[in-house]
């Protein structure tokens, strides 16, 4: 018998197994209450996707915003300052 | 006469199985929008509809009760926080699958990290597959036994595949479906699982130990 065969055959005899019986009732809304947890709505979605694609804008423009001030307050810029002046 | 013509609708009624469905349909949806506001009732009564059918779901992803029952309430605690996500485009069970299918595939993720495979032996996979009578009068529950634990010997990602495919008779379509992954994906990972279990089990007679 093909390696396959063998395999389906044995998983035909598996599925016929019946699972354990469960009821997970009331542990589900024990954990439910107890981290006071609530579906997330569409509203709130919204609010958290759009603090995401701020904070996606943010983080870059005060890295810029960092290397512009480091540029303009060296050494460099302040004699390019003074000759400006002087001319 | 209009009594017993009443009757017979009345009696007939819940017979028709799609003006049932249709019932338990609406039923449903009602129940889902009441949990997304909170209604902790109609959860429930979600819970009590589904937990057979996600139960025997996860029966295939671990064989240990303890850790079968907590898996079950993950995925009735995942399925509550991301309501919101439900589009009732397919029905419930299938959303209710997709997850139970996530929650198990990362269950085994996590024990094949801590390298928590079960021992097998492939002396044992030939004395019972061997003999087509004895592969017959296997019960189900050694049949399913054997099968998690020549599985369990794969990488988690090649035996969720197979899972789906052999014990939980998916096709190609649904296996996407459950897993997230594309077709052509669901193919190719087929393939390369097959290809592993058929090395695995051309070394026979070589002891496997995790």
């Amino acid at each position: 018998m093909k390696w396959e065969t063998r395999i389906q055959r044995l998983a035909a005899r598996a599925r016929t197994e019946p699972p354990p019986p469960i009821d997970v009732t009331h542990s589900v809304l024990a954990v439910l209450r107890a981290g006071q947890a609530e579906p997330i709505a569409v509203t709130e979605r919204f609010w958290m996707w759009l603090a995401a694609a701020s904070a996606a804008v943010a983080v870059p423009a005060a890295v810029v915003a960092v290397a512009l001030y480091n540029a303009s307050s060296g050494p460099l810029p302040e004699i390019i300052n003074s000759i400006a002046w002087a001319m | 006469m209009v009594l017993t013509v009443f009757a017979q609708v009345v009696v007939r009624w819940p017979e028709d199985d799609s003006l049932v469905n249709a019932d338990a349909r609406s039923n449903e949806a009602d129940d889902i929008r009441r949990s997304g506001e909170g209604d902790s009732e109609a959860y429930r009564r979600l819970i009590e509809r589904h937990q057979e059918h996600v139960g025997r779901i996860l029966w295939r992803f671990t064989r240990d009760r303890r850790a079968h029952e907590e898996l079950v309430q993950d995925v009735f605690v995942e399925a509550y926080l991301s309501l919101a996500t439900y589009r009732a485009k397919a029905p419930f069970e299938h959303w209710l699958a997709r997850i139970a299918t996530r929650v198990g595939y990362r269950y085994w993720r996590e024990r094949d990290r801590v390298k928590q495979a079960e021992p097998f032996s492939l002396e044992e996979w030939d004395q019972v597959t061997g003999d087509e009578d004895v592969l017959d009068r296997l019960e189900p529950n050694e049949a399913a036994n054997l099968l998690h634990r020549l599985l369990g010997q794969l990488p988690p990602r090649d035996r969720l595949v197979l899972t789906l495919r052999y014990l939980e008779e998916c096709d190609v379509a649904e296996t996407a479906r459950r897993t997230g992954w594309s077709k052509t994906m669901v193919k190719v990972q087929t393939l390369r699982a097959r290809n592993k279990l058929q090395k695995l089990i051309e070394q026979s007679g070589t002891e496997l130990t995790p």
